[in-house]
């Protein structure tokens, strides 16, 4: 495959089959449409190609700037076309949760600007709203702004209505699947695969999936901000289920541990949500006569990598990593307790003569602002991983822990004698009681 | 009524459940003192304290907890403050004299917000802290100081306009504070005044529900205190404000049904939940919601001293993505918060009687006018959307438990009202939204809004019309009794037992 551009790349996805062994469906053939295989990374490489091809050269000939109301996928891709046709890209938005995709942006070069919050003290009068001041601003006189405007821009519907949908049945051997499942978030992928797929055989059913309102799963809507997008029609769906994120983590971990699909959050909500909905009809067909088999697709929007942090918080449990030698949580009650400590005026008569190693853990821009004259610096995430390759000092030399109130370095100070150093002691009270006591504090 | 009754419970701790289950009690205050009447219950406050304390201990962190006079002109709530070891923040002449008034002594007062000159001379006279949000202010107060030859004052500066790198925040403008940007001749004229002024810190309120503006700010707030620090001065605190939020509703399921029903009659696939369609900021534009919903998150897991909690624990990006509590602790910095309505959650409620009850000809929900105006009741006023706890007049007619009617009476079962007010104008709404109650109230029946002591209960309050602005009470717990006096007449050393 040989292309001239990297956005010919965009489009013509694998449909793939879901082993049943995995998903347990008897009479009914699962695919997942995978776009994440898409050159940027998503299913949103078609709409943001589609809406802003025909505005890219007039835009770089008055040195515009891009700009889309966007969490995520949409900005990736518009922030690296842009950057193809040399115009700037800036994202807007409230909704940017994650933190690698917020970084994945500014490495590509885009403006974030987040909005504000909601208001803690409500001000009746207030007329403004955010959104409202954003489209102000595009659509002042002299603005050179080329604005997306994806929730409502038909082009977006239309690129899966020429592309998505035709390229699913030409995969089915020129059939529209019996079911379509698919997450709702600008509603430009459902609606313009529903349509096309409806076109070809007016019986698809259509399924759309939104998140469970007390829940966040990126790239998909809950009812009430489903009905914020101008794309949306619920005529479209035959069904709006909505799903969990506790459940899209499951079905994205199934996609990926056992169909070696490395979807991320939004793909495995459709992937559990599909399942979910098909069982029951998979049950009605199981009873009754040897049917026909029927086929379902779902879309795999994006990838897996740029939601660890969404899913470590969620599921702390997936990334278990075996235990380490020398670590203070192995520390007993009674080692803590018996830590070897000394106090302020007992520590300042020390450092005169006994000249112990003083070691702050404090962070280094607090380390920098004040500290023990003669200290050396550890940060404590530091200390902690020198300590699993066993004692950092000789055991000659006398070591003083500080930190802020003396409590982690009681713990260290416990780890460092179990470890076999004679001669180390916690500052009681931390650098905390150092200064309450009006012992001398310095910037170098 | 269309469907099932869409309520909005309030959340009940126990004290104020066991308040609202003393009928016989609210019954003869109000008739005694008439309705609307404010309760207040001072001992909640304390708890309140606690639990803000039990964050800071947590974290290690030392510092004051100011509690935001503002929020309520209580006396019984101030004194029983007095009582702990927490703090005030005051925002006008007269909120300094009741302070001081109330036994709270000049360290453990800060005086914030806009100020006359009466204000900044006995702020400085009594050797309270000032927290200045301009270098005029600044100005202002060290001319007064030399000119009357006031003791040395402490203060803090406000801060605003706080910039993240990486990604810009937009904040809501702020009329207070200084830019950050501005802060070096802030700090040039700090070193000028040195004579007459010591610098405590630096500070900020952020209007905004957002942990990540906040953890901005403080980011900031750390910043420039390392820029007083390497011009020589002794900084050691950062007020942090408050905006840390009460969650009002007993059930995130009802808020989340209650919020979607909304958009669904705003878009015309149900039928209206508001008097004359309101929307509460959100309209209909070609089968589109346009707008953004005007409304407080009522029911909201993360508030309070929780909020406070997530707060201290979010990583500072900018500085080296150790948790906000753990640079505060490293850099000794103590940390101030001025919770107003989080130190006030539970803390009071308002009654107000039923008056009439009328059906309306073409169905469609009851008019429900209570012996109260909408300024008495400001929850509308400030977006929280909170269902009252009716106190039946006869105790036979419904059930014992709070806020639930079994009664056996034709009225039984749940009905759909719209509450008005007392005043003689067609604004004077209790509530805009038709509000859901379990049974038929009567006249002569109480309607309790729970949790209105944050604002909600004399923030807004008026004499217009010459009707009475609602009176106001303390009560406190004896075993198992509830005792009240006047709010003015309640002094710590009031209650007997209890917490004393």
């Amino acid at each position: 495959m040989r292309y001239d551009s990297i956005t010919d790349a965009i489009g013509n996805t694998p449909l793939v089959r879901i082993d049943p062994a995995v998903h347990g469906l008897r009479n009914i053939d699962l695919y997942a449409k995978l776009e994440l295989l898409n050159p940027f990374g998503s299913v949103k490489d078609r709409a943001a190609w589609n809406m802003a091809r025909p505005h890219l050269s007039a835009a770089a000939e008055g040195a515009g700037q891009v700009v889309e109301l966007s969490s995520g996928n949409t900005a990736k891709a518009l922030a690296v076309l842009a950057g193809i046709h040399g115009l700037t890209f800036k994202s807007v938005t409230n909704r940017m949760r994650i933190p690698e995709i917020k970084d994945l942006l500014l490495l590509l070069g885009a403006e974030i600007e987040e909005l504000p919050g909601q208001s803690e003290c409500l001000d009746p009068t207030a007329t403004d709203d955010p959104l409202t001041l954003f489209h102000r601003t595009l659509s002042e006189p002299d603005s050179t702004y080329l604005h997306t405007d994806q929730y409502f821009n038909p082009r977006n519907t239309e690129a899966h209505f020429t592309g998505t949908g035709p390229e699913i049945v030409k995969d089915l051997d020129g059939r529209a699947p019996d079911w379509f499942i698919a997450c709702v978030g600008t509603a430009g992928s459902s609606t313009g695969v529903a349509r096309a797929l409806r076109e070809h055989d007016p019986a698809v059913r259509v399924a759309g999936l939104v998140a469970a309102k007390s829940d966040f799963i990126p790239g998909i809507r809950t009812i009430d901000e489903a009905h914020e997008v101008g794309l949306f029609d619920p005529g479209t769906y035959d069904t709006i289920e909505s799903v969990s994120a506790d459940e899209a983590i499951e079905g994205m971990l199934t996609l990926n541990r056992r169909c070696g699909i490395l979807a991320g959050p939004t793909g495995g909500a459709a992937y559990f949500g599909a399942v979910r909905q098909l069982r029951a009809f998979d049950e009605e067909l199981a009873d009754g006569e040897p049917a026909e088999r029927q086929s379902a697709v779902f879309i795999v929007c994006d990838r897996v990598e740029s939601y660890l942090s969404y899913v470590r918080q969620r599921r702390p449990d997936l990334f278990g990593r075996p235990r380490r030698r020398n670590s203070p949580a192995d520390l007993s009650d009674a080692e803590l307790r018996t830590a070897p400590a000394i106090g302020v005026a007992d520590a300042q008569a020390w450092i005169a003569t006994g000249g112990p190693l003083v070691v702050d853990l404090r962070s280094s821009y607090a380390y920098a602002a004040l500290h023990i004259d003669g200290s050396v610096n550890i940060v404590d995430e530091l200390f902690e991983e020198l300590l699993h390759g066993g004692l950092p000092f000789s055991r000659n030399r006398p070591v003083l822990l500080a930190c802020p109130v003396g409590e982690k370095s009681a713990r260290y100070a416990a780890l460092l004698t179990r470890m076999g150093h004679p001669d180390v002691r916690s500052l009681t009270g931390g650098i905390i009681a150092w200064r309450d006591a009006g012992a001398p504090l310095v910037r170098d | 009524m269309g469907g099932q009754p869409l309520y909005l419970e309030p959340r009940l701790e126990p004290r104020l459940r066991s308040l609202l289950g003393a009928p016989a009690l609210l019954h003869t205050l109000t008739d005694a003192l008439g309705s609307p009447l404010n309760m207040v219950v001072p001992d909640q406050l304390a708890d309140n304290l606690q639990q803000f304390r039990s964050v800071y201990g947590t974290h290690h962190l030392s510092g004051q907890v100011y509690f935001a006079h503002k929020a309520n002109r209580s006396s019984a709530l101030l004194r029983r403050l007095a009582a702990t070891d927490a703090g005030v923040d005051v925002a006008s002449l007269g909120e300094l004299q009741h302070a001081l008034g109330a036994g709270l002594t000049p360290e453990r007062i800060t005086a914030t917000g806009p100020k006359n000159p009466e204000f900044l001379w006995l702020a400085a006279r009594t050797s309270v802290t000032v927290s200045l949000d301009t270098r005029g202010e600044l100005e202002q107060l060290a001319t007064l100081v030399r000119k009357h030859a006031l003791p040395r004052v402490r203060i803090l500066l406000r801060l605003s306009g706080f910039e993240a790198s990486g990604v810009r925040v937009l904040s809501r403008r702020s009329r207070f504070g200084t830019a950050v940007r501005e802060s070096a001749p802030l700090l040039e004229a700090v070193e000028r005044h040195a004579d007459v002024a010591d610098l405590v810190g630096v500070a900020y309120h952020l209007d905004t529900t957002s942990l990540a503006e906040k953890a901005t700010a403080l980011e900031g707030c750390l910043r420039v205190l390392e820029e007083c620090r390497s011009r020589g001065l002794r900084p050691r605190a950062v007020d942090i404000g408050g905006g840390f939020g009460v969650n009002y509703l007993a059930h995130g399921g009802q808020w989340e049904r209650y919020t979607t029903e909304l958009t669904e009659a705003v878009l015309g696939t149900r039928p209206p939940l508001t008097y004359a369609g309101h929307g509460y900021g959100l309209r209909n534009e070609a089968g589109t919601l346009r707008g953004t919903l005007g409304l407080y998150p009522a029911h909201r897991p993360v508030a309070g001293a929780r909020y406070l909690d997530e707060l201290l624990s979010h990583p500072a990006a900018s500085l080296g993505g150790r948790p906000l509590a753990a640079l505060l602790l490293e850099h000794l910095y103590d940390l101030h918060t001025e919770p107003g309505r989080a130190l006030l959650d539970q803390c009071g409620l308002t009654l107000t009687k039923v008056l009439e009850v009328r059906g309306q000809e073409s169905g469609g929900p009851l008019l429900v006018r209570l012996a109260a105006k909408a300024d008495d009741v400001a929850l509308e006023e400030h977006g929280v959307l909170m269902d009252p706890v009716v106190v039946p007049r006869d105790p036979a007619g419904a059930g014992a438990d709070v806020g639930v009617g079994t009664g056996p009476d034709a009225g039984a079962g749940p009905v759909a009202v719209h509450l008005f007010g007392s005043l003689c104008l067609e604004s004077d709404l209790i509530t805009r939204r038709t509000v859901f109650l379990p049974r038929r109230p009567e006249p002569g029946d109480l309607l309790a809004f729970a949790n209105t002591a944050g604002y909600c209960m004399d923030f807004h309050a008026t004499r217009a019309q010459h009707q009475p602005s609602a009176r106001k009470v303390a009560a406190w717990q004896e075993g198992d009794t509830w005792r009240w006096c006047l709010d003015d007449q309640y002094w710590p050393t009031t209650p007997v037992g209890g917490a004393q």
